[in-house]
């Protein structure tokens, strides 16, 4: 559903932010995109609703070229986004107003908008709050909040920019649960992150990125394969343990997988101890 | 800090179900002929018309005296002003201190004035939300032509509901930096010219960026600003036009 061809980006100030990034992404995809500071993860997804448009080659979204003006509106409303500050990108002065905007922009009847925010708001469980101003919601409850008022517009694909990284451990929990339900329901997911843990057991797939061009795209397992730092801890037990001579897979990234490979690594010790004496 | 005033309340009175474009044109023709009242039994009859209206709002007295507090001093000082500075005759004399009783009259006159301008207004915020109010004066201003100025009603309204939205963020910002400036040893005290440089500064670096964040997310929401719905229908019921004819027909009356 949408292709990238060839896309380069030069900002006006002259950095080149993209350099011939190519990528497709498919209807109902969890596309993890990571990457360091300035790496061009958030340059590339601003590409993907036409905040931002190529300087060379081009982006299509569902057979929409986003260089053209007049599918702009079609295009944000295909995919959304939401992004990484809680606090101003929340634009009503309750939740419920604030879900609404969108749908108030796409020029929808009132009963309409006030289906779509009741709706939004159930799927990302924060219907009871829908009267509350923003200063008595939390900081992932206002990510949620942004995910409810990207969801009333009806997306094929919603993009998350770093939504996770100014929240405490607990609301990003929710966060992601949130996410991870909305793939299930079917959406094409793009999560921009910086914390390759969290993201490793939900993507379908990791692309990884380095001085605005694509490093390294493929399967989370893949993904770990191929990197050297930056892993998660319980790959890097596994590593560990390879690296003394235990059988197990270091590939794996999820407790219940270590746990399992460690279980067989000792019953083979033990087998193997047993047959020898 | 946090209780802002002219804040909503929220109820289900006769004068919360009101159509905010009654209201609102309700208080502009009460603040107009409020401003051509000069007579003590006028004002007294408008006095009575608010605590009628207030009482049948179902708001408590603490809103209203809240919603007067932060204006004290300016009313201590228009009635100052017109106790001393009026030519007549003197309740006494000490030097150039010389209060007259036109002066008492004037001052009292004009402070009663202001105090029922902004009860009236804050009847108005407390039995209407915000966003209310909002598409209330969008819709009212609608048939003027705002395009030639390059301005849609549209325009106007995001702008009143951002403003009321992010006040409280920005003032939250201020006392952040304020804060941050002290813990690095910043004397508030005694060095006000120096307090007020560092803390503006990055206020207003930190609003721009707020301004940007803030566009950027109402642009991906197909924010478009020209024609756009709203969440909450407004409608003239006919309490409505009662209450419109009703005002109308003071009016009249009070300039015949």
């Amino acid at each position: 559903m949408i292709h990238i061809n060839n896309l380069s980006y030069q900002y006006p100030d002259g950095t080149l932010a993209l350099d011939s990034v190519d990528m497709s992404i498919d209807k109902g995809e969890f596309v993890a995109l990571i990457g360091k500071n300035g790496c061009g993860k958030t340059t590339l997804v601003r590409h993907l609703n036409a905040l931002l448009t190529p300087t060379e080659g081009s982006v299509s979204v569902f057979g929409m070229d986003t260089k053209d003006k007049s599918g702009v509106w079609n295009i944000r409303q295909t995919v959304g986004m939401v992004f990484q500050n809680p606090q101003t990108q929340f634009v009503g002065t309750t939740l419920e107003e604030d879900v609404a905007f969108g749908p108030e922009n796409l020029k929808l009847p009132p009963n309409e908008i006030r289906k779509r925010v009741d709706r939004s708001l159930r799927e990302v469980g924060l219907l009871e709050y829908k009267t509350h101003a923003p200063k008595a919601l939390s900081g992932g409850q206002m990510q949620r909040a942004a995910i409810a008022g990207v969801l009333a517009m009806e997306p094929e694909c919603i993009v998350l920019d770093e939504v996770t990284s100014m929240l405490d451990p607990g609301s990003r929990g929710n966060v992601l649960d949130t996410i991870q339900q909305l793939h299930q329901s079917g959406k094409t997911i793009i999560y921009v992150t910086q914390r390759i843990e969290e993201i490793l057991p939900l993507a379908d797939r990791i692309v990884s990125m380095n001085n605005g061009k694509i490093e390294f795209m493929g399967t989370p397992h893949k993904y770990l394969a191929s990197v050297e730092s930056d892993i998660p801890a319980i790959t890097n037990l596994m590593r560990k343990l390879k690296a003394k001579g235990f059988d197990v897979r270091d590939d794996v990234f999820a407790v219940d997988d270590a746990f399992l490979e460690i279980l067989k690594a000792c019953d083979k010790r033990k087998t193997e101890t047993s047959d020898n004496g | 800090m946090d209780e802002l005033f002219l804040s909503y309340i929220h109820g289900n009175s006769s004068l919360h179900r009101l159509d905010p474009r009654t209201k609102l044109v309700a208080l502009m023709i009460i603040s107009v002929l409020l401003l051509q009242t000069f007579t003590f039994p006028k004002l007294g009859m408008f006095a009575a018309f608010f605590v009628l209206l207030a009482y049948l709002s179902g708001v408590s007295k603490r809103v209203f005296v809240r919603s007067i507090r932060p204006m004290l001093v300016f009313f201590t000082f228009i009635f100052l002003m017109h106790l001393f500075l009026t030519e007549g005759d003197p309740i006494f004399q000490i030097g150039v201190i010389r209060p007259t009783f036109e002066g008492l009259m004037a001052g009292t006159l004009i402070t009663t004035r202001f105090v029922l301008l902004i009860l009236f207004a804050s009847l108005l915020t407390a039995t209407t939300r915000s966003t209310l109010i909002t598409n209330g004066i969008e819709r009212l201003l609608r048939p003027l032509p705002l395009k030639r100025i390059g301005l849609s009603s549209f325009d106007i309204a995001t702008m009143m509901s951002l403003s009321i939205r992010f006040v409280p963020v920005l003032l939250d910002n201020a006392r952040q930096i304020r804060y941050a400036q002290i813990a690095r040893g910043l004397d508030t005290r005694h060095n006000m010219f120096r307090t007020i440089s560092t803390t503006i500064t990055p206020m207003i670096r930190e609003s721009v960026s707020t301004a940007d964040e803030l566009a950027t997310a109402m642009e991906s929401r197909c924010y478009q600003g020209d024609f756009r719905t709203s969440l909450f229908e407004l409608k003239m019921r006919a309490a409505d036009w009662g209450v419109l004819c009703g005002i109308s027909g003071l009016a009249v009356l009070s300039f015949v």
